[in-house]
């Protein structure tokens, strides 16, 4: 049935809330009914209140390089991102999968290397990644965990078929934002929660505490779990604070953290007392002076040896980040064949490694086809969009791809689908298409679980497909309805 | 609880008790000077003495007129102990303890930071001397409020308390010591009616001239007034009542290290007792004519040892 929102969706985009002309999809029908067709001025009432709520929440992140009232709110944008329940169930398996596969291929390169031997993956780029880390080799974390928190960025091209981006196995941040858009959503809009169905999101903190005591060490009764932040400083220190605190376990800096005889120990007023699992927020590099960075005040010299006496496990574990390379994860439906013995249920990308001759040549001829990411960067930094790009732009693309090969990979630029936000301020409010994706979070213990959902982000600007928060993202509220 | 955790619980109740001080100081000798007849350009300078910032001062200062000392005092930051410095340091502290405190406490303590940051000269003029100290004053025991009502009683809460109630014991001496360096020119004055309109502004600044009055009645009387703000037992803002407070945490706390594998040294214990000595076994009479001013020095004294003592033994973690 049609609605009366004024709306007009992209051409050759899929939208995420209407099919044809203004019909609402099944499942946001009730969306499309009330909050996309309401007056400017309840939605203005609607944003200020939603606004209100993330600054006294506290609900922030920090802006690098400024002072004084350095904190920020995440824009929030009040229409929600639906997924049905049939859509959300096969994303769901292809997820735990990708998950499972990611993990047995952290632990099989710093173990025997099997798939190094059979060179499913070619052994220099596992090896000569900037992300594998000669320090992980041995270390065998109880259950085999290597990566226990996951955030696995997906698009949806044009078709409106989900595919992988890219992967986060390091230390992915986000999920904050999913537990707190949703609180802030309940309380705006209780009834339409209620009537759509809305599948909960609150208990991350308890599976990922769940998830962390299930990869301690098994001759542990009763593990203790602790949280390193890099402190208050940091850009995501909100996110660290909110996830101790909902998990009920110490919030701690490295320099709270001492090892002695191989284990590892918290500072309290009552002496010295043994953490068995460290979910770590800080990188490698800042994790060990004695193994990485010897100028790092972060972390807690000689965790990695105490790591390796098995009495405590990091999560995640050192060196994952080699399997969220951008160029590994062209091979990353092999891994799933490979150690699952299963077909991959979620496609990924299309993704080029330029170290490859022809490969190379066929696209810096066809260079403003192409989305090129560096890849040794994250957070959107370097990439550059060939049909966006400029004459010049696209020359000193060439060049540095000419003299840096493997430093690159090439992908085609996905259509990303679009959905209905609000933009404007006061009388200017309008309703128009952005481009979205989605960040769901897999945890991983002796069970893999997915949080319903996930963080979606949203490209405020018009046109824009970047959707870091650094680069003028915001997020909304992702719903999985049982329709 | 981490040592780190209780240094910063520890330190965020002592700046918020010093600003709060602070505040009361500068107030009541504000008061002290538009009640007392002479025009001293130098009238502010004892108060430097006092909080023994009279070299700092000086260093940016050209004279102790009153618009440079209420800067000082209130909004100069670089002075690590001006009312905003101490603001943005227990702010600082409860950034890091957010996963701690309630969202309520935070929340009062980020607006009250945000509000310091527009403090100017022009602020002062703007609401009067008067009403920014009340209406300051008024934030602090928001705050007190909220600790009160919303913090868990378990050993982080007894840190703050030790640093609060530290802080308190060594501000009150303090105070009293205020009136110390105003008696000192004119001893001859002794009892007379500026004296009194002092004494009574003083007990004022510390929320104490109502409880006086009932416990005392209406003739105000220095030793009585020694008596109150050192040794009432009743009394929250006295000496004696801190020191009390202080006390029971410090045992709490070290009944609590005692099931850990660290053990409290004897001299925490020492620390504690001699302050405890100082302030039970003396009158207030013995006080005053064995000389006021160094008995208060003597307090302040034995308070850096305790707080010196509890960061060796329980906070520091480097």
């Amino acid at each position: 049935m049609p609605v009366k929102p004024a709306y007009t969706p992209l051409p050759d985009t899929y939208d995420e809330t209407f099919e044809g002309e203004l019909i609402p999809r099944a499942a946001c029908e009730p969306i499309a009914a009330s909050l996309l067709s309401a007056s400017p001025e309840r939605i203005n009432e609607l944003r200020a209140r939603a606004d209100r709520m993330f600054l006294t929440m506290g609900v922030t992140f920090n802006v690098y390089g400024d002072n004084a009232g350095a904190e920020r709110i995440f824009p929030f944008d009040l229409v929600p991102r639906v997924i049905d329940a049939k859509t959300w169930k096969n994303l769901e398996a292809g997820l735990a999968q990708r998950v499972r596969a990611l993990n047995a291929f952290v632990a099989d390169i710093y173990g025997e290397g099997k798939i190094l031997r059979d060179e499913v993956v070619p052994r220099d780029l596992v090896c000569g990644s900037p992300q594998y880390r000669r320090a992980a080799i041995g270390i065998k974390p109880p259950n085999g965990v290597f990566v226990t928190v996951a955030g696995i960025d997906l698009v949806r091209d044009h078709e409106g078929r989900f595919m992988v981006l890219e992967d986060n196995v390091r230390t992915p941040s986000g999920v904050s934002y999913v537990l707190e858009n949703r609180l802030v959503m309940t309380r705006l809009m209780p009834d339409l929660v209620r009537k759509c169905g809305v599948r909960s999101v609150e208990n991350y903190p308890s599976d990922l505490l769940a998830s962390l005591h299930e990869i301690a060490s098994p001759s542990v009764a009763r593990p203790t779990a602790a949280l390193l932040t890099p402190g208050p400083y940091n850009s995501a220190f909100f996110e660290h604070v909110f996830l101790s605190q909902q998990m009920g376990i110490e919030l701690v800096e490295g320099q709270d953290l001492v090892c002695v005889d191989h284990k590892l120990f918290m500072k309290t007023v009552a002496g010295l007392q043994q953490v068995h699992v460290l979910y770590r927020r800080i990188d490698d590099d800042f994790l060990d002076p004695l193994v990485f960075r010897s100028d790092s005040l972060l972390g807690v010299a000689g965790i990695t040896d105490a790591m390796r006496a098995g009495t405590v496990t990091v999560a995640n574990g050192i060196g994952t980040g080699v399997a969220d390379d951008k160029a590994v994860f062209a091979y990353t439906p092999e891994m799933i064949r490979y150690y699952l013995a299963e077909e991959p249920l979620l496609p990924i990308v299309e993704t080029h490694l330029l170290r490859d001759a022809d490969v190379r040549k066929r696209v810096i001829h066809d260079l403003d086809q192409f989305v090129i990411k560096p890849t040794g960067a994250s957070g959107g930094y370097g990439v550059l969009i060939g049909p966006k790009a400029t004459y010049r732009e696209l020359a000193q693309m060439r060049d540095a791809i000419e003299k840096d090969p493997a430093a690159f990979i090439a992908q085609p630029m996905v259509q990303l689908s679009a959905h209905p936000t609000f933009v404007g301020q006061g009388s200017n409010v309008a309703l128009v298409p952005r481009h979205v994706d989605l960040r769901p979070f897999v945890l991983l213990g002796s069970k893999a679980r997915v949080l319903p959902g996930g963080l979606t982000r949203v490209a405020l600007r018009e046109g824009s497909l970047i959707v870091n928060s650094s680069q003028g993202g915001g997020s909304k509220d992702t719903w999985v309805v049982d329709v | 609880m981490l040592r780190r955790i209780a240094n910063h619980l520890f330190w965020a109740a002592r700046n918020l008790e010093r600003a709060e001080w602070r505040a009361r100081l500068v107030n009541v000798n504000y008061h002290l000077l538009v009640e007392s007849p002479p025009q001293n350009p130098q009238a502010w300078a004892p108060l430097l003495a006092i909080t023994g910032e009279r070299e700092v001062f000086e260093e940016r200062y050209t004279s102790a007129d009153e618009t440079s000392v209420l800067t000082f005092y209130t909004f100069d930051d670089e002075n690590p102990s001006s009312i905003r410095s101490c603001i943005r340091a227990a702010r600082e502290s409860a950034r890091a303890l957010r996963h701690r405190i309630s969202s309520e406490l935070w929340l009062e303590l980020n607006t009250l930071y945000l509000d310091s940051l527009s403090w100017s000269p022009a602020t002062l003029d703007a609401s009067g001397i008067y009403t920014f100290f009340t209406e300051l004053g008024g934030r602090f025991y928001r705050i007190a409020g909220i600790t009160s009502d919303t913090l868990t009683r378990d050993p982080g809460y007894d840190f703050f308390m030790i640093g609060k109630m530290l802080e308190r014991t060594e501000s009150v001496a303090r105070l009293l010591d205020v009136k110390y360096h105003f008696l000192l020119p004119r001893v001859e004055d002794l009892g007379g009616s500026v004296d009194l309109l002092q004494w009574a502004a003083l007990l004022r600044s510390a929320s104490a001239l109502e409880a006086y009055r009932r416990v005392y009645g209406n003739a105000i009387e220095v030793e009585r007034v020694v008596e109150m703000l050192l040794f009432d037992e009743s009394f929250p803002r006295s000496a004696r009542f801190s020191m009390n407070r202080l006390e029971a945490s410090l045992q709490r706390i070290a009944a609590l290290s005692a099931n850990g594998t660290h053990q409290p040294t004897e001299a925490r214990a020492l620390a504690s007792a001699k302050l405890a000595n100082l302030l039970k076994s003396i009158g207030v009479t013995d006080v005053i004519a064995g000389g006021l001013h160094q008995y208060l020095l003597q307090i302040e004294d034995e308070c850096a040892n305790i707080g010196e003592v509890l960061s060796a033994e329980y906070l520091r973690f480097e």
